[in-house]
Order: structure tokens, then sequence, then C-alpha cells
């Protein structure tokens, strides 16, 4: 905070002034006049002095011979409305003069006061570097994702990104499209979150009058994606009586709209992405083979971001970074947090560890600069994500061990509560009771 | 007989009405900040007759400038 001395004979221009410094967080105080500007010096001291040239009883410049002759060197900015005082200033060579031209804006007066903005932090986020202007990772498991991109970005061949929920297909997706230079747009659509009776309609278009509601023509995602990437996000959640239309929109290079009895000429590169594993596909039918073989014809695993593990400090500082340009602060990394992020497995990968950083940030005090990370970084889904397999029903177990573990399960899911613990296995409190001492294990659920 | 007003030189008639664009820019920047902190509505208010008398001011400074030509 700066203690200011505002030196102007225009009072109206000096309250307003006044009430704009003063949000800027300072302290200020006015004079109209160079006896004025005297009599504050005699008994207090500033740190900036904003003074208008032109005064009633002289010159502002006769008040810095008078700060020189009791000894005082405040900052001081000149206010005046004309640029010819800018070279007066600079033949004066006066290191603590600046100049502000007249109409003042807020920037200025804040610049003068403040001093430039710190950009540090912006530089640092900006040394890190986005591989395709989008990946961010150092990692061999990166740098073998790398090369694949650049190898598949020079063909047309269809792609298939295969890799845990979170781990960033989307991004590959547009890394992909960024490779291949190529013209038309990149185009996502997720099969996934489409009912059965609007994928067609979303996938190859529409004639008007096609079915109740086609009010108009449109376009499919094919049509649109001309020339450039079509991204079909969870492509195995499509369903199986939909996919030989898919099938036939790969072999043929050619859709038609619903309704419509015209072939239209397909030309992009088709990205699919998938969560599920290549033994789930196989097994469940889950995706035809022969639309499998069409999508997938260079697959990519993109690796879970507790195989990178060296990638979640760059990570960390870039999402902080984004925060910190979005919101205006400066917040930083200590070492120590960023080995306690390393530590972590981040079951749900590179998203849950964004949404734990924006979390942390919204929880910091804006007046340090220093994160808070949470004590605990796991989140409920997780928990419930790494726990199933755990659980798992084996051969071998007896009867007794799995009413044990469904007990135990049950109990930990409700905090300890037993009526309602009881409640959700469909025995009574009192089973529940005897249960647990004869597993000797009440004494957890005290 | 020229007025006092008239009988200034050009460049204090000049700063005559620099002077209420002045208060008119830093009036708007005042609006600005009570906007962009939810701060009390009277004080843009208060701003903006302020910008309202000081646009006639500068309009009629200018006339001065157009009339001691």
């Amino acid at each position: 905070m700066l203690n200011i001395l505002l030196v102007d004979d225009d009072v109206e221009f000096s309250d307003v002034i006044c009430h704009i410094v003063e949000f800027l967080g300072h302290n200020i105080n006015t004079a109209t006049s160079l006896k004025e500007a005297h009599q504050w010096f005699e008994n207090n001291t500033f740190d900036h002095v904003l003074l208008d040239f032109m005064l009633p009883d002289g010159s502002g410049l006769h008040l810095l011979d008078h700060l020189k002759m009791i000894g005082q060197s405040p900052k001081v900015t000149l206010i005046s409305g004309h640029p010819s005082v800018k070279g007066i200033l600079a033949d004066m060579c006066e290191p603590n003069v600046s100049h502000l031209l007249k109409p003042l804006q807020r920037e200025d007066l804040e610049l003068v006061l403040n001093g430039p903005k710190k950009t540090v932090k912006k530089a640092k986020s900006a040394a890190i570097t986005h591989h395709f202007d989008t990946l961010i990772g150092e990692s061999a498991p990166m740098q073998q994702l790398y090369t694949m991109i650049e190898r598949v970005a020079k063909t047309n061949a269809n792609v298939m990104l295969m890799g845990e929920s979170g781990v960033g297909k989307e991004v590959v997706a547009q890394a992909i499209h960024n490779a291949s230079k190529c013209e038309g747009p990149l185009v996502a659509s997720n099969c996934g979150a489409l009912s059965k009776e609007l994928i067609g309609s979303e996938l190859f278009g529409h004639e008007k009058g096609a079915f109740t509601g086609a009010i108009a023509r449109k376009d499919g995602v094919f049509e649109q994606a001309d020339g450039g990437t079509l991204f079909l996000d969870e492509v195995t959640e499509m369903p199986i009586d939909m996919q030989p239309n898919l099938l036939r929109v790969l072999e043929t290079k050619k859709v038609t709209r619903v309704g419509g009895n015209r072939e239209l000429p397909v030309n992009c590169r088709v990205i699919s992405a998938t969560n599920r594993s290549l033994t789930d596909l196989a097994q469940n039918n889950i995706l035809r083979e022969d639309i499998y073989f069409r999508l997938a014809v260079f697959p990519i695993d993109i690796p879970p971001l507790r195989d990178r593990k060296e990638d979640i400090a760059l990570l960390a500082k870039s999402f902080l970074g984004q925060l910190n340009d979005e919101n205006g602060t400066a917040f930083a990394w200590a070492n120590e947090q960023l080995k306690e992020l390393e530590t972590y497995e981040w079951p749900g990968n590179v998203r849950e560890l964004r949404h734990a950083i924006h979390r942390a940030f919204i929880m910091s005090d804006p007046q340090t600069s220093t994160i808070s990370l949470p004590d605990n970084l796991e989140s409920p889904f997780s928990r419930v994500n790494t726990q199933p397999e755990d659980k798992q029903v084996s051969a071998g177990q007896t009867i007794e061990e799995v009413e044990k573990e469904l007990i135990h399960a049950t109990l930990d899911k409700v905090q300890g509560n037993k009526t309602l613990a009881a409640q959700m296995l469909g025995i009574s409190t009192k089973t529940l009771y005897n249960r647990l001492n004869a597993y000797g294990g009440i004494g957890e659920y005290k | 007989m020229a007025s006092p007003q008239q009988a200034k030189p050009l460049n204090e008639l000049v700063h005559d009405a620099r002077a209420p664009l002045n208060r008119i820019s830093m009036n708007a920047e005042l609006i600005k900040l009570v906007l962009e902190n939810d701060m009390p509505k009277d004080k843009a208010l208060a701003a903006l007759d302020k910008i309202i008398a000081n646009c006639q001011a500068c309009s009629d400074s200018l006339q001065l400038i157009s009339e001691s030509k």
C-alpha cells in the first residue's frame, strides 16, 4: 500500500482519482496548489506524488525543486494535457519522475503506481511443450505415442484410440488432426450419448420430413467432417443393430441421409475411441469384428497416468498455469506437493488430476501464493473403481468368508450405520450384530 | 468586444476543453470499477451525472475555440 499525494487544482478530477486510487488499495491525500502541497510535506512523507503540470500558483516542476531542497525523493508522476511535457522531462533526466498524458486511463494509473504486472508465472507455464499443440508429457510412453501419431497422421488410415477413462482420448484425436494438417474440421460425436432413434440422424444426417420432427434437412457428422477428421467417442456403446449402417459407410465411403435416396461421398478420417479392453470387445459381442477391423486400422493404446508418473508435475504446472491465467492469480506448486501428486495412483487419470487441481485452486487462500492440496486426493469414483477387484467372489472362498466381506462392504458404504446396513442386507439388526460378534469384527463398527 | 474567455490564447482554450474530457474519462473508469466489483450503484449514477455535465462543458469549450478563430 502506497501513501500518495495528488496535487491538482481540478477538484472534480481529484475526487474521482481518489476513489480509483483507494480502490487500488492505496492511501491518497490531495492538494489544489503548490502552497498546499508544501504544507503536506512539512509533516508527512509520501511514496508517490501525482502532480499536475499547471497549477494556480506555479508549475508542478517547482514542487520537484522544493522536494530536492527538503531532502525528500518520492516517485513523481507529472500529469499534463500536453505531449511536449514528456520531452521536457526527458531533458531533465530525473530517474524518479514519470509522465502521464490527459485524459488518463485506469491502466496508466495502475502502471505508474504498481509497476508492470508480473509475468514470471506465465513464462513458466509457456515453457511446457505442447506436442502437436495439445499433448503434455515427456515420458517414454508419451514419446512412443508421439511417434505413432506422427506416423499415422501422414496416412488417411482410420485410428482407434484405446485407454482408460480420463486418459485424454479426445486430446489425442485433436493431436492426430493437428498433425495431419488436413483442411477440413475436427467433428466430434459421442456415440454413447445418443439414443437409438437419433444416432442414425446424427451420423448420417436426414432429409426434411424423414421422420416426425425432421422439419429441415440436416447434415450428418460424416458430411460435416468433409476433408477433416470425424471423432467417434465411445464407439463401442453404439447399439449393435446400428453397426451395419456404420460399416457400410466405412466400406463404401458413401453415406445416405435418413429418408434420402442419394449416396453422398464421404471424405474424412475416422478416429474412434473406447475405454473397453480388446478382450472385452472380443468376448462380449460389443463391437462387430468387421467394424473393428475397419475402425482399428491403426489402434493406439493411450497410457494411463500411473504409467507415466514423471509427467504428473508437468501436467500439474500446466493446469495451474491455465487457472492462474484465467483468474489473474499467481499460485505455485511446492516441490513436496508435486511429489505428493506423484505418489497417488490417479485411477481417473488426467481428468481426475485436472479436477483435483481445480478443486485445490478454489480452496486455496487468494492472499497467499501457495496452493492448498486436500489431505486426501481420492475421489469417491476412484474408490469405487479400485474396489470391485478386491471384492470379487472367487472359487475356493467359503460362504462364511463371502458373507463377512459383504457385511463389511455394506457397513463401509453406510459409514458403519448398522440399522441401515441391516436394511440393505435384508436381515434384522439383531442378526447383523450376531454375525459381527461371530466374525469378531464388531469393534470396527462401534 | 471579445469576452474574457475569447481573449485567452488558443493553448489555454484547448487546456480548458481537455479538462472536462479528462473528468469524463476518469468517471467512466470509476463506473467500470463499480460494475466489475458489484459496488453500490449510486457511485456509478453520480459518475454518470458528472459525465453528462462534462460533455456539456466540453461542448461549450469547443464552441469558444471555434469562435476565437
